[in-house]
């Protein structure tokens, strides 16, 4: 019991950096970004490459892993940013898929189907099982302190009102001599960053990744994260994805009272549920569990002349 | 000349539930991606109607249209009016998570096994030299007579005429004594009866499984975009190119990349023409 919640916060833990980093696109700036996906898959498998066929430290792979998510991020702004939300979400979901397929086809490279097996562990030497799976999490747990820190600082900076205000109306920033293309460049890149990053944690948690592991359901569960916990709220993407993550993996408690569905119905079944309550999230509670604070100027009181009487 | 019929074959299977996405868009300004959902139901419904009941496939055929034109009838009723209004990166994220729920209502009724029509086996046809299966003459052709049909009723009928009425200014028809409701409902029926006619050409063509879902959907959309979005010629133009470009990556690099197509033209138009090939501009939020 003890070794799967250690699991299991590990998994969220990487699911919160994921959480972030799509706020951080989606929530702040309003970037409709679908390829999570894609550059969490990226990120793993060029710090799987890095350690594993150049022998690189875990530290290489990650900082390998953060370079090809800024380059790939940079390349698909470029390409596509300057389009309007509904367009750049069907670009991004196709960069998601041409990845994973190129990753499957790629045998030389990443082992293709059969999967990349990754040896490359950010733990201390001789040490247990156990004593392992509580550095990793530790690992993780730090990365995910270290982008929330980074997310609530960016939110509250003058840099993060400019992407709000972009998200709101992006005329108003423009008129206001901003460069709008820029800033949300900077957004989408930091924010691939991070998700390769939080690729690069996975691969070396979970030490096989096959491209199977990086499909369309892995992306439904950070947006959900996001939308649940409330676009625009970094606190909101932290409890998103513990929520997500609890609802995701708890279920699975539920297998033996199910005992009359089979395994592909009671998989099929979860994932049911979750689209179904994200498709209710958005229409009945589309501000999430904890809603944006208002940013409301404040506007000193007019003086009104004392009323002679 | 044999990989142009191969890639009419595919074309034949996008056209029709390119025009249902296109005109899902001119209705209501939001890209469906619950679209290759969609003609996963159709394929099913075919399969249901044709494997284990055993009635000829054109009987399946049509009974998928039914539905599939109820199934887009009851999402557009249940998840979509309620969020009308919504912008429209909010749903296509819905139809993304609806397009989820579909597919896997569907792995939990069938499961996850490759299905196939019960189809008699027949000889190629042999024309000028070439062999063509007998499935795929009727594949194109339906396919050609259904779209050039949808075209037909848009360009030419008083409910046509209503329907691009009531999609390029819904207020002004409403003012003008348009039912816009009846409209709107209409124009999701005949979507939803091409998406169904696409899923049992896809069946023909191809295995049935839930996993076409993302299969069909990124040919599908692509289709869509290149044609221009709004267009149905457009969108049916848009379904041979992209045919074409599949059957040449599986010809000159290697099948298997077949897959990424669909995105790497939808990158290219949008960069060099991003109306499409016979679309204008739309004003977009």
């Amino acid at each position: 019991m003890d070794a799967y919640l250690v699991a299991i916060l590990t998994i969220a833990g990487i699911y919160i950096i994921l959480a972030l980093a799509l706020n951080l696109q989606f929530g702040l700036t309003g970037l409709v970004n679908f390829g999570v996906v894609g550059f969490f898959c990226l990120g793993a498998y060029a710090s799987g490459i890095a350690t594993e066929s150049f022998h690189a430290p875990f530290v290489g792979g990650l900082c390998v892993a953060m370079v090809t998510g800024a380059v790939a991020g940079g390349l698909l702004a470029l390409l596509s940013l300057r389009l309007s939300g509904d367009f750049l979400a069907i670009v991004t979901l196709g960069f998601a898929e041409t990845i994973r397929l190129i990753f499957n086809n790629e045998d030389w490279l990443t082992g293709g189907p059969k999967g990349l097996l990754i040896m490359t562990r950010p733990v201390l030497a001789d040490y247990s099982r156990s004593a392992n799976a509580w550095m990793v999490l530790a690992v993780v747990l730090t990365g995910a302190v270290l982008t929330l820190a980074l997310m609530l600082r960016l939110a509250g900076t003058p840099y993060g009102r400019v992407l709000r205000a972009i998200r709101e109306d992006e005329l108003v920033p423009a008129t206001l001599g901003k460069n709008v293309f820029v800033y949300r460049l900077q957004s989408f890149v930091i924010g691939s960053v991070l998700m390769a990053a939080a690729g690069s944690l996975y691969a070396h948690y979970v030490q096989t990744i096959t491209p199977d592991n990086f499909t369309t359901p892995v992306a439904i569960l950070v947006w959900m994260s996001v939308i649940v916990g409330g676009p625009g709220n970094m606190l909101g993407s932290v409890i998103g994805a513990l929520v997500v993550v609890t609802i995701y993996e708890g279920s699975r408690f539920l297998t033996p009272w199910l005992g009359f569905l089979d395994a592909e119905q009671v998989s099929a079944l979860r994932f049911i549920v979750i689209g179904t309550v994200l498709i209710l999230v958005i229409r009945f509670r589309p501000e999430g569990l904890l809603p944006e604070p208002k940013h409301t100027p404040v506007v000193p009181a007019t003086r009104r002349p004392a009323l002679k009487g | 000349m044999q990989m142009f019929i191969n890639a009419l074959a595919t074309a034949a299977i996008l056209a029709p539930a390119a025009v249902a996405f296109t005109l899902i868009f001119t209705l209501f300004r939001y890209a469906n991606f619950a679209a290759g959902g969609f003609v996963t139901v159709g394929a099913f419904a075919a399969w249901t109607l044709n494997a284990p009941l055993g009635l000829p496939l054109w009987a399946g055929g049509v009974g998928a249209m039914g539905v599939c034109a109820g199934a887009v009838a009851l999402s557009d009723r249940v998840v979509f009016r309620p969020l009308r209004g919504r912008s429209g990166g909010t749903l296509l994220l819905v139809s993304i998570a609806l397009s989820f729920v579909i597919e896997n209502i569907i792995r939990f009724c069938f499961g996850a096994q490759v299905k196939g029509f019960d189809l008699p086996l027949t000889g190629p046809m042999v024309f000028a030299g070439l062999r063509v299966p007998k499935e795929t003459v009727w594949v194109i052709s339906i396919s050609l007579i259904a779209t050039l049909a949808v075209g037909a009723l848009l360009t030419f009928t008083p409910i046509g005429r209503a329907l691009r009425a009531v999609a390029d200014n819904a207020s002004l028809a409403n003012v003008r004594g348009l039912p816009v409701p009846g409209v709107e409902a209409f124009g999701v029926i005949v979507a939803g009866a091409l998406f169904g006619l696409s899923g049992t050409l896809v069946g023909v063509d191809l295995a049935i499984d839930p996993n076409l879902n993302w299969a069909i959907a990124i040919p599908v959309i692509a289709a869509a975009i290149v044609g221009g979005l709004g267009s149905p010629l457009g969108a049916a133009i848009g379904a041979v190119v992209i045919g074409l470009a599949e059957e040449l990556t599986a010809a000159h690099f290697s099948p298997t990349y077949k897959g990424a197509v669909g995105f790497v033209v939808i990158a290219l138009v949008l960069l060099l023409r991003p109306q499409g090939l016979l679309g204008t501009k739309v004003e977009r939020k």
